[in-house]
Order: structure tokens, then sequence, then C-alpha cells
């Protein structure tokens, strides 16, 4: 198991500083976000904004408008934000494709001609990927944490710890599946940029399917086809319970496309 | 376990296709425990293929390979414990140091590196310590080549594949690498190597494996090979002679003049010294055949 551990240790050394800079960047974020729902709560700006809102938007965002619209609703934003989301999943598809660029740089010829059996190399990604989102999740959740407790206005409605984990750890398996999915297509690519850019369009395209079923009933159908709609952060701002069936297709997800990645890259020829 | 009567590499039919084209087609070899083995072709012969197969880089699509009995497919683990490797095109991270690099490989392979025995390669191929507390990107193509070196050697391992090993080596430094395979060799370690310097063939290996297209085109003692090999001669002469219409079979004609003759004898010399009796030889010169006189054969036939 010692080199399987050295394996894994040098790829959480390698994606160390990425991770502590989007680490620190959300965290920061997050901060600025309670500060400017503290400075809304405070002048009231809340109840007017929500008054200003067009009918259209109101029918869009529906029965949500509310509690999105709040101090609670402004803080978890920083879960559910589009930036945020690209950002994160865009750590993991760069963790992902990590043995592809093993591969194309030739470092994976040094790796693979020790004795250490080929299934190690995803068994590690999978490790770091998941290690690496923790701990930008966990960054994140202690920020929030610890920034409404020094910050938030007296008397304002805070949201639960428990509304707060949900989003993170329905976050965290959307990461994780995006980490698979990747995976599965850098074990049969021979370029990293390509693997990246694949993920990242199927991942672009996914979202707006997502945005699409979620306003317009015709594309209902092909709505539940991305890994997107099995997150609905809205629903739980709205105080209703973290679907656990929802979490249960994320990790299906993440197992079938990990199970993939193994079966493609045992099999592969690995050559650059 | 290692099974030391075997072999140290043996290859049955092996094969390799990628679709219609075959990279190595129906190899047969056996590199013997001990021995200097090279491994000769031009670009695209299927060298490197072979060699990344016997590491189970690249899969076979028909026969098989082996590392001291070890199966390179089913038994890639145990083929590859008793295996330094030296790629042809080395790929290294760039941010990290030389040092970092060769503990992070020993690491992973579960290696067990004698210190003193990593001092002695550096040291012989002049990577100080502070050059190893370098990052790699401040290597130049040479330094990169001894840290490849050090990474496939540093274990000691009974079987060294090295493909192209002094590929930017200095001559010097080529010098140092011939001394690290003679010891090597005669601390009983086999070392199976790929080289375009065919003047490093023939000084280091015993043995040599010819590849054309994917197929083995010859495989023979460097010695024998060179004794099949034309020898250069050349004979000056005290006066003018004439030049005969006709030479025996196997003497080919490089230059004749009045007073000398350079020719290319296949063979024995005895036809050619019977010829020479009734004339004035002043200086008969007959140079060894060199490996590069075989190889560069098979090289200019294996050419469209």
């Amino acid at each position: 198991m010692k080199g399987p551990a050295i394996l894994l240790l040098h790829s959480l050394k390698r994606a160390r500083n990425i991770v502590l800079a989007l680490g620190i960047l959300l965290s920061l974020f997050q901060l600025f976000l309670i500060l400017m729902a503290r400075a809304y709560e405070v002048e009231g700006s809340f109840a007017q904004m929500a008054a200003l809102m067009p009918p259209f938007m109101r029918d869009l965002i529906g029965s949500s408008m509310a509690s999105f619209l709040s101090f609670g609703g402004m803080v978890s934003l920083g879960y559910f934000h589009p930036v945020v989301m690209a950002a994160l999943i865009g750590l993991e598809i760069s963790i992902a494709t990590g043995p592809t660029a093993e591969i194309e740089s030739g470092f994976m010829d040094l790796i693979l001609s020790r004795p250490l059996a080929r299934h190690w190399v995803i068994t590690r990604t999978i490790f770091a990927s998941a290690i690496c989102a923790v701990v930008v999740l966990s960054m994140m959740l202690i920020t929030t944490a610890l920034g409404l407790r020094m910050l938030a206005p007296p008397g304002s409605e805070l949201p639960s710890f428990q509304l707060l984990f949900s989003l993170a750890a329905n976050l965290g398996l959307l990461m994780l599946c995006w980490s698979g999915i990747t995976l599965m297509i850098a074990t049969t690519s021979q370029r990293r940029g390509v693997a990246g850019w694949i993920a990242g369009l199927f991942a672009v395209a996914t979202f707006l399917l997502d945005y699409i079923g979620r306003a317009w009933p015709a594309a209902a159908k092909l709505w539940v086809l991305s890994p997107f709609h099995y997150y609905s952060p809205l629903d739980l701002i709205m105080g209703r319970p973290l679907v656990f069936s929802n979490l249960i297709v994320l990790a299906a997800i993440a197992a079938v496309t990990s199970g993939l990645s193994y079966i493609f890259f045992l099999r592969r020829d690995i050559t650059h | 376990m290692t099974d030391v009567s075997a072999p140290a590499i043996a290859l049955r039919g092996l094969s390799k296709f990628y679709g219609a084209i075959a990279a190595v087609r129906d190899l047969n070899l056996e590199v013997r425990t001990g021995e200097v083995f090279g491994f000769l072709g031009l670009n695209g012969a299927g060298k490197s293929t072979t060699i990344r197969i016997l590491l189970d880089l690249l899969r076979a699509t028909s026969g098989e390979a082996f590392i001291f009995g070890h199966n390179c497919r089913h038994e890639s683990r145990s083929a590859r414990a008793v295996t330094g490797y030296l790629p042809g095109e080395l790929g290294l991270y760039s941010d990290l140091t030389g040092i970092e690099t060769l503990k992070f490989l020993a690491g992973v392979g579960e290696q067990n590196v004698r210190a003193e025995f990593r001092v002695e390669l550096q040291e012989r191929l002049e990577l100080s310590n502070s050059d190893l507390r370098r990052k790699v990107r401040e290597y130049s193509a040479g330094m990169k080549r001894k840290l490849g070196l050090i990474q496939a050697m540093q274990h000691d391992p009974p079987l060294l594949i090295l493909d192209e090993p002094t590929e930017g080596l200095d001559p010097l430094m080529r010098d140092a690498f011939y001394g690290l395979i003679d010891d090597a060799r005669k601390r009983g370690r086999t070392i199976f190597m790929s080289s375009h310097i065919l003047s490093e063939v023939e000084r280091v290996c015993q043995r040599i494996a010819f590849l054309r297209k994917g197929e083995l085109a010859a495989l023979s003692n460097v010695e024998e090979i060179c004794r099949l090999a034309p020898r250069r001669v050349r004979i000056i002469f005290g006066e003018a002679v004439p030049t005969p219409t006709q030479f025996p079979p196997g003497h080919e004609v490089v230059e004749t003049s009045a007073k000398e003759w350079r020719l290319r004898v296949e063979g024995p010399l005895g036809p050619l010294l019977k010829i020479l009796a009734d004339r004035p030889v002043d200086e008969l010169r007959v140079d060894e055949p060199k490996l590069e006189d075989v190889v560069l054969k098979y090289y200019r036939k294996e050419r469209p």
C-alpha cells in the first residue's frame, strides 16, 4: 500500500495550490455574500427587490422567490451560483484528466514501469478528486459558519447548518459525478486537452439542458438526463428536505462512470 | 518467484497490429540472463513497441512475452519488479527536483534503493547533489538523460531495458555509461538496449537482433555478424601494375589506380593473396569489419 499512497500524495501535492487558491477564493465569495446580504437586510432591500421583480421572473423562480430573496437565500447563493459550480466542476475536470496528462507527457511510462497495478492510477485519481472536493467545500462551509457568526445582523433569520450542509453535500456529489464522467472520457483519450474540452462542453450542454428543463415543460423529459437536474438548491432553500434519490442518482453516475474508467484504463495501450 | 533458469526475456510469436498495420509481426527471441543485448532497427521498425509490450504498457495482438519466466501480460507486476526501464522519450515533471523524482519513482515501485549505490551512479554520471536539488525544468537534455539512467538503475534490477540510453549524452558521459553497463554485466545483470549508435552497440553488446518492418531480420553474435561483413582491403604497389579484368567472387572493387587498389572482400583472403603473389606489393592493409558495415547494409535494404 506504500506505493499507491505515495502516488496519491503526489497527486494531492500537485493539486494543492489550485485547491487552496480556489478554496480561498470561494470562501472570500461567501464572506462577500454575507456582507452583501447583511447590507440588504439592514436596508430592507429584499422586500423592495421582490416587489420590483417582473412577473415572468417570478414565474421562472416560482415559489422559491421569497426564500431566495432573503438573508439566508443570498448567503446560500455561494453554493449554486453558476460561476461557483463551473469553478468546482472545472477543478474536478482538471484532476480527473491527470492520468491522460501523465500519459501524454510520458511520465506514466515511468510510473507503470514500476511494479504497480494499473488500477491504482484510477483509484488514486478518484481519491484525489474526492479529497479536493471535500477540502474546498469544507473551507466554504467553515467560512460561511464563521462569517454568519461574526457578520450576520442581529435578529435576521440565518440559514441553518443543515441547509448549508445539504447544499454542500449535494454539490459535492455533483462534483464527484463530473469527476467520474471526466475520468471515463479521459481514460479513452490520448490528449488531456481533448478530454478536458469534451467534458467541459458536455457539462455546459447539460447545464443548459437543466436550465431549459426547469423553465419549459416541453423539455422536461430530457431534463432528467442532465446531472444538474439532481441538484435543486432552491428547493432546499425553501425548506424542503434533501432528496436522497437525487444523491443516489449522482452517486450512481459517479460509480458507473468510475467503474467504466477502470475497465477502459486497464484495457488501453499506454502510448503518447 | 523469479525463475533464474528462465531466459531474461523471451518473445514467442509476438505481434502487435494497429488496424491492418503491423508494428511487430511474429517476433521470436530469447535474451539470456547476464548478456548485453542490442536491439536494432530503423525508426518505426518496432523496437519501442516490443519494449513497451515487455513492460505491459502496450498489449500484444497475439503471442506472448516473458521476463524471467513471468508473463508480461498476466504476471506483469512480477515482471516489472525485476526490471529497470529508461524510455526513449523521457517524460518528467518539470516542477519536481531531481531527487524528488528519484524518491517518488523508487517509492511508487516500493523499490529498495541503497543510498550508496545511488550516490555511486550520481558520481559516475556526474550529477551532483546540488544538481539533484534543482528543478527538472532547469536541466539540460543530457542531465535529464542522466536522471533517467539513475531512476532505471538505482534499485540495481536484474534486467535493464534501455531505449536509446545515450541519446543526448556527451562522449565522456557515454564512456561513463559504458562503464556502468560493464559493471552491471559483471554483477550478472541483463541489459536489453536499443540504440542507433552502432559503434556503441559493437562496444557493449554481445548479441544483437535487427528488426525490419516489425520482423526479425537478423539475430547473431556481434563477433559473428562482423565476421560476415566485408573487410576493407587497401593494397599499395611499389610500381604500376595492371588491374585484373575480373576479381574472384566476393571481391568488390571500390577504387583502383596504377599503384593502388581498394577492395571490399567477403569471405577468405586466400584468392586475393594468390593474385598478389607475383605483384610488387609495398603495403597491404586489412581493416577489421565493423558492425556498422553489416547493419548499414540491412538499413539500405529496408529503404525503398
